[in-house]
């Protein structure tokens, strides 16, 4: 190791000596331009975000995800009309397949509704047309 | 990753250690400001010798600031200086760099030659007062005037390990930390710049 590593030489003392009695001999103007930029670093190292907001990818990522979310819960928790189906369409449409399977069984009951059915459309044919005397 | 290797449902809890309390970070905030606060004059300094403009130093070490505030703040004081300095670097090379881009642009075009050292003031007139100078004032003057040419001439690398270890007085890990290079290269800089210096500045010293 040599001689000046060890104990710093006369030029080094002097320059920096003279480097440090420069800085103590700024001048105002350039003190308080630096307090200025000290106190715009602390108020930037206040408001600072957490990690994850300040990388530009997970950002968009996390923005796409919420997203994608968001679709996917209008998609299928739509209001009834849309391609969202709610608990009591759900409940209607098991009620008309009841009535659509019970109609196909050919039961009596449902033969006789329908036969009441036609007397009653004749009767109402004749009521609205009566027929001309002779 | 700390925190996110340790449970099945990672992306959703953070084991990691809590956030700092308010106190914490108003004290974080205070260390900051100390810090800042004690080596902004040196780092300024520091830029103007290596830029020979106040403005532009100026500008190179405010960025410094904002940079190690926004992205290391939260990093142990410790580790504030070398990485303090090792950005104010960057940005200085830089800027060197740009200008340097930009006066062979300037060559290129007709008209007269834009001179970018033109309009810089003597770093020696920007330090002193308008008080009339004693004799031992000016010989002080002169010296230092003298050592900023001589440092301006010295390689980058070399400047900085010289002002680095000398005057911010950087041991060698962190000048290494703070110039991007091993602690061998930092000792051959710092080697070569004080026998440079030394054949400089040998008659006037």
């Amino acid at each position: 190791m040599s001689e000046e590593s060890l104990a710093p030489s006369r030029l080094e003392e002097r320059s920096r000596a003279l480097f440090l009695e420069s800085v103590d001999g700024l001048d105002m103007a350039t003190r308080s331009r630096l307090t200025q930029a000290r106190h715009a670093a602390l108020a930037a190292h206040a408001a600072r975000r957490p990690w994850i907001l300040r990388t530009p990818v997970l950002t968009s990522a996390l923005g796409m995800s919420a997203a994608a979310v968001l679709g996917v819960t209008l998609w299928f928790g739509g209001p009834p009309g849309s391609h969202g189906s709610m608990p009591a369409d759900n409940q209607s449409t098991f009620e008309d397949l009841d009535l659509v399977a019970s109609s196909d069984e050919g039961s009596g009951d449902a033969m006789e509704m329908l036969q009441d059915d036609l007397d009653f459309y004749a009767w109402a044919d004749k009521a609205a047309n009566p027929e001309p005397a002779a | 990753m700390p925190g996110f290797d340790t449970l099945p449902a990672a992306w959703m809890v953070w084991d990691g250690p809590a956030p700092a309390p308010k106190g914490a970070v108003l004290e974080q905030t205070r260390q900051l400001d100390k810090f800042l606060a004690e080596i902004e004059r040196r780092a300024f300094r520091m830029a103007q010798v290596a830029l020979r403009d106040p403005d532009d130093a100026l500008d190179v070490v405010q960025d410094a600031m904002l940079k190690l505030a926004r992205n290391y703040g939260k990093r142990p004081s410790a580790e504030w200086r070398p990485l303090f300095y090792r950005i104010l670097e960057n940005g200085i090379r830089d800027l060197q760099r740009r200008r340097s881009v930009r006066k062979r642009f300037m060559a290129w075009l007709p008209g007269p030659k834009e001179d970018p050292d033109a309009e810089t003031q003597d770093l020696v007139e920007s330090v002193a007062d308008s008080a009339p100078a004693a004799p031992e004032q000016l010989m002080q003057e002169q010296a230092l005037a003298k050592l900023e040419s001589s440092l301006r001439e010295l390689p980058a690398r070399q400047r900085e390990a010289f002002m680095l270890r000398n005057f911010e007085g950087l041991d060698v890990a962190e000048t290494a930390t703070a110039m991007g290079c091993s602690e061998g290269s930092v000792k051959t800089h710092y080697s070569r710049a004080v026998h440079t210096l030394r054949e400089q500045l040998g008659e006037v010293w």
